[in-house]
């Protein structure tokens, strides 16, 4: 059963960050076994994304198989999950990301993830790149493509006021 | 005394001498048989016709005569002077109009000649300068029509430049115009369109990638 990531879960950093928090927490583990009763020890704090992970694919992260399943999951999620660099003109807001990363997930891998960028230049859209291809959707390549029709009312304007 | 008289006196002693030798002489033939009374009367009459002579051609006539003969010599003198002065002047003045006719006729030869020399010259230099003119027209007409052809090639291009620069410049000033201004949010669903457009591109390119 493949690991379903919530929508908080975006990049690689995103899914790296999981799974050093996993793996304090099994050392926290394996310290608590190896302590001497009565010997008082902090347990790490967890991050809200890893506890909406574990309650999403109903992992038990007090239990150590759970853990080690949770954690093979997401190494291979790290390592062999697609990854769409995406740019944008600005920051996008997180609210925009998540829709974008809702439909990612929903129509290309349950998986996808995204490494987003900044290109000032394109002004609008975004610029989405595959490992081998780029989709530019931004409006400077959406101009650019309209060239011609702006050459043809710019030829048009110069002929009328002759 | 005027000549007419002159001559009458003259002609009156020539007349008397004459009568005197024929006289003289006849009377010599007629007595020619006598001897010495005859030779006598010659010599007489010979001394007579000489004191005749002398007394008629004394010195005083000699010199009436001379003064006479000098007068009207002077008077003749003056007059073929006048008349050669008339002459010299007529002479002169016909001299000088042949002259100034001929240096006129002359001049004005030359001033024909001279005017044809200018005309044909002055053709000369205006069929060159026609020549010329034409040589110049027809170089300033294909210089035109090159220039023309440049010029047009020349605009063309400009314009041609003009319209691709003129485009980019239009999407480089609305890309900086709208820059950050547009909210992703707003953007969201062009942007989702264009996904789903490409939807099976991505969808394919990810396969093959992994």
């Amino acid at each position: 059963m493949e690991l379903k990531l919530p929508l908080s879960v975006i990049s690689q950093v995103d899914v790296a960050r999981l799974l050093r928090e996993l793996n304090g927490l099994e050392d926290f583990f394996i310290g608590l076994a190896a302590r001497k009763p009565g010997t008082p020890m902090q347990p790490p704090r967890l991050s809200r994304l890893l506890e909406q992970i574990a309650v999403d694919n109903q992992h038990n992260l007090l239990e150590e198989s759970s853990r080690g399943d949770l954690s093979a999951k997401l190494g291979e999620i790290l390592n062999k999950a697609p990854l769409l660099h995406i740019s944008f003109a600005a920051e996008p807001s997180g609210r925009a990301l998540e829709s974008i990363l809702i439909w990612l997930r929903q129509n290309i891998h349950p998986q996808v993830l995204l490494a987003v960028g900044l290109q000032p230049t394109i002004a609008a859209g975004c610029v989405l790149r595959t490992p081998n291809r780029l989709f530019d959707m931004s409006m400077r390549n959406h101009l650019k493509a309209q060239e011609p029709y702006m050459v043809q009312l710019i030829q048009g304007a110069a002929d009328g006021s002759k | 005394m005027n000549t007419g008289g002159l001559i009458l006196v003259i002609g009156s002693l020539l007349a008397a001498t004459a009568a005197f030798t024929w006289l003289s002489f006849r009377i010599g033939t007629s007595s020619n048989p006598k001897n010495k009374g005859k030779k006598n009367a010659e010599v007489v009459f010979e001394q007579a016709a000489k004191e005749d002579v002398e007394h008629i051609f004394n010195n005083e006539f000699r010199e009436e005569l001379r003064n006479r003969g000098r007068l009207h010599f002077e008077k003749i003198i003056g007059e073929n002077a006048m008349f050669l002065q008339q002459d010299l002047r007529q002479t002169t003045s016909q001299l000088n109009d042949y002259m100034r006719a001929e240096i006129t006729r002359t001049l004005q030869e030359e001033f024909k000649k001279y005017q044809q020399s200018i005309v044909d010259a002055k053709q000369l230099a205006l069929d060159s300068i026609d020549k010329t003119i034409t040589t110049i027209e027809q170089q300033r007409e294909f210089l035109e029509q090159q220039l023309q052809t440049q010029s047009q090639a020349q605009k063309d291009q400009i314009i041609s430049h003009f319209e691709t620069q003129m485009a980019s410049i239009i999407n480089h000033y609305v890309l900086r115009a709208i820059g950050n201004q547009v909210d992703l949010s707003d953007q969201l669903d062009y942007i989702l369109a264009e996904l789903e457009s490409n939807k099976q591109s991505i969808l394919e390119d990810i396969k093959r990638g992994t």
